[in-house]
């Protein structure tokens, strides 16, 4: 056990390094110092000022082509909405929201489903929901209307996140994931709080092909303060400093038949929300679901395929076990074995 | 209509301008279901497999275990093999999360399959018993209590069993086999016949000649292989009185006649009518009746030694005859024929019937002697593990040579050597350091399945 602490000591401390420089979010800001400050601002201001409009013109713009899609039926989705999603994706990029562009960029991936068409309703009807909820975010509670700017696509410099107060727990690592776009590498990295309770994704980007920047496993877990982004269901965190590692364990969880209260309150808070860290103690996997003692389940993700390898480590028997939910279904992250290893999935 | 989404999802499908909706208001109604269903969902129910039951076996040490990982994940991908026949043979189980690898592994590779049986435990099987890609291992030995493996065990558990009583009371293997006979599937009567070759004797005969009558072909075949190797056998006899016509001596010279026809006693003797593509239909049965045929009748027959009979002249169906020497020495474990053999033709398959410090020195002689090729890689690949010193040294000098001249031409010869060596050699390896560096992997290898 020394070893492994020894290891985890070593890659956190060359993480922990690299986590305060900084890798290239967006929107970094670098405040400028004398004379030409007071210019610099000014030029600033007028560059927010027109972003403000663009992206307003963009979003209405989204809401007319919305209408437009469900007034004239979306039957013909699986064959034309590739090709118009990336003419809006590109459009929206232009009027500065890369947040909805995204979006609509991974519609086509609800075409692969049998139920596409309400999937696909739902996702148009999330995107209204969005675009009028920034058109009218005025009047929205200042969390949410972080929420909302957030997810359309407004950056937020790094150092307004850590000028926030920092978060202080012992951070279980409870899974991570790289997923490859457009030449880079994106690594989520999703961590409990042991004594707040918290949840908290820290996102990191890495040219692909390059080793990512050393974060410590699932499985460990490290003394840390979190910065949060600011939000009405705030996940996505930066790590503001960190003490090291400690020896914890596997961490605590919640049992399967809390899920469900847990995300509709993540959901009542941030109804954007796709994506969800739970971890679930006292839990046995089956072929296409996680269940509590009394057969209660949560399913997994129709694409997530027979987690045989969380099969293999629980044998039919309870586990705590790490699961992203996303609205179609669980992806399991992390499992603990009956020895407190953590077993990435 | 069955719900108020379902609507929503059907008045978008055909536009909501159809059906005199607003689409802001459609979209807006959408918004708040998605959400709400979202939010709403309960838990359902889930059919859960049955708990596995508990391990008999010790696991693997910790270190072994995260050198296995590696190793799944491409390290040395090669030494995967060795690492679980030391495994099983240590009597040790993999982590329950390497389990399905491994098994992916075994539903592409039958080679390891027996070794996974072992070495996967019980979560091994109770995985196999959820997955129909791995079922295979089911029919692989498990290592399990033996009170009632004959009766309830998997075939695989019924061989092992089987071999063991062999090892220790072959009469007992045998009348223990021959009770339940005629209920046993043709795969496992012929893999049961081929165990009784540890320890065969005559008191075997009447069985095996009686097996001659089965139905099916494989099973006969392994009951004459191991009748050859009884020169007081019936069926020793009949080929002897077959191969005495077949070919005869004349001062130092041989003539070979074969058989004008494949009766249904020939058939029955394990002689195949049908000739492999390519090859002349007499010739063929007048090999399969040399090769079936005691040794020990040649050199009285022929009044000469071994060395001199393969060395003879014998014109017209030489070649078969001497391949069919060359079978019956494999099939008989013959030492003194396979030497004779391996002088005039070196088939690596003749190595394996000499004893290991003969079998070293004899392909390092050819290793001295032959260029680098494919023909020398095949040969060597026929000589199991571990090389003696020898070859090895032989081995050694010639890849060293190699990377020198032609470094091209050097890989395989390498990677072989790798797997094959004895891996204390590391330390000589030096010269060469991709083999050093797999050496001294298989080194700590083995160090840490101790």
């Amino acid at each position: 056990m020394s070893e492994r602490l020894a290891t985890v000591r070593r890659v956190t401390k060359r993480w922990g390094q690299a986590a305060i420089r900084g890798t290239g979010d967006a929107g970094t800001g670098r405040d400028g110092t004398g004379a030409d400050a007071a210019g610099r601002a000014a030029d600033r201001r007028t560059h927010a000022e027109r972003r403000e409009s663009r992206v307003a013109a963009g979003l209405s713009e989204l809401e007319r082509w919305l209408a437009d899609q469900v007034g004239h039926g979306i039957a013909q989705a699986r064959q034309t909405g590739p090709s118009d999603w990336d003419d809006l994706a590109r459009r929206l990029v232009d009027a500065q929201a890369p947040g909805v562009a995204g979006t609509v960029t991974r519609l086509s991936r609800v075409l692969g489903a049998e139920d596409w068409p309400g999937l696909l309703l739902g996702e148009y009807a999330l995107l209204h929901l969005l675009a009028v909820a920034h058109r009218r975010s005025a009047a929205l509670p200042e969390p949410l209307r972080q929420t909302v700017r957030a997810r359309v696509g407004f950056p937020v410099t790094r150092e307004s996140v850590l000028a926030t107060p920092a978060v202080r727990d012992h951070w279980h690592v409870v899974g991570d994931r790289d997923e490859e776009q457009e030449r880079l590498v994106a690594r989520r990295v999703w961590l409990a709080g042991r004594t707040t309770g918290r949840r908290a994704m820290v996102l990191s980007f890495s040219p692909a092909g390059q080793p990512a920047e050393p974060f410590p496993p699932p499985g460990a877990t490290i003394d840390a303060d979190l910065a949060f982004y600011p939000g009405a269901s705030p996940l996505r965190a930066l790590v503001a400093g960190q003490r090291g590692p400690v020896d914890a364990g596997p961490p605590p969880g919640t049992a399967v038949s809390e899920a469900p209260a847990l995300i509709a309150e993540v959901l009542a808070a941030d109804p954007w929300t796709d994506s969800w860290p739970l971890v679930l103690a006292g839990a046995v996997p089956g072929m296409d679901g996680v269940a509590d003692g009394e057969g209660n389940a949560l399913p997994l993700h129709p694409a997530a395929g027979v987690p045989w390898r969380l099969l293999a480590v629980s044998g039919g028997r309870p586990v705590t076990v790490a699961a992203e939910w996303t609205p179609r279904g669980l992806l399991p992250l992390t499992v603990w074995d009956e020895r407190g290893g953590a077993v990435r999935l | 209509m069955s719900g108020p989404w379902e609507e929503l999802v059907s008045t978008a499908l055909v536009g909501a301008g159809r059906r005199a909706v607003p689409p802001e208001i459609l979209l807006e109604r959408a918004a708040e279901q998605v959400v709400r269903m979202r939010a709403g969902r309960r838990t359902g129910r889930a059919g859960l497999p049955a708990v596995a039951p508990e391990e008999t076996l010790p696991p693997v040490p910790a270190a072994a275990a995260e050198r296995l990982a590696r190793m799944l994940a491409g390290q040395q991908s090669r030494l995967l093999t060795e690492w679980l026949e030391t495994a099983a043979a240590r009597r040790v189980r993999v982590p329950a999360a390497l389990v399905p690898g491994l098994l992916d592994l075994g539903a592409r590779d039958r080679s390891i399959r027996a070794h996974l049986g072992a070495v996967t435990g019980a979560r091994g099987r109770w995985l196999a018993g959820l997955n129909p890609r791995w079922a295979y291992l089911l029919a692989e030995p498990a290592h399990v209590p033996p009170d009632q493996v004959w009766e309830l065990g998997t075939s695989g558990d019924r061989r092992a069993f089987l071999t063991a009583l062999r090892r220790a009371d072959p009469a007992a293997a045998r009348e223990l086999l021959e009770r339940g006979w005629d209920a046993e599937t043709p795969e496992d009567r012929a893999a049961f016949v081929a165990i009784l070759a540890d320890g065969l004797g005559m008191a075997d005969e009447p069985f095996l000649e009686a097996v001659l009558d089965d139905r099916r072909r494989e099973v006969r075949q392994a009951a004459a292989d191991l009748l050859t190797r009884l020169p007081g056998s019936r069926l020793a006899l009949r080929m002897t009185a077959r191969a005495r016509r077949s070919v005869t001596g004349h001062g130092g010279r041989l003539r070979a006649e074969p058989p004008a026809a494949c009766d249904t006693a020939m058939e029955r003797d394990g002689v195949r009518a049908r000739p492999p593509a390519g090859m002349e239909t007499r010739g063929w049965w007048l090999q399969q009746v040399v090769a079936h045929t005691p040794l020990s009748f040649w050199p009285d027959h022929l009044a000469m030694r071994p060395d001199e009979i393969v060395r003879a002249r014998i014109g017209a169906w030489e070649r078969e005859v001497r391949m069919g020497w060359t079978r019956a020495a494999i099939l008989q474990r013959d030492p003194t024929w396979a030497r004779a053999l391996f002088e005039i033709e070196p088939l690596t398959d003749l190595l394996t019937v000499l004893p290991p410090g003969e079998r070293s020195r004899r392909a390092a002689e050819l290793v001295a002697g032959h260029p680098v090729d494919g023909q020398m890689v095949m040969m060597l690949g026929g000589v199991p593990r571990p090389w003696g010193r020898r070859l090895a040294v032989a081995v050694l000098e010639r890849i060293a040579e190699t990377f020198r001249t032609q470094p091209w031409n050097a890989g395989e010869l390498t990677r072989l050597a790798g797997e094959r060596f004895d891996p204390a050699m590391h330390e000589h390896a030096g010269k060469v350091p991709e083999l050093a560096e797999t050496l001294r992997f298989r080194f700590d290898m083995l160090k840490e399945l101790q």
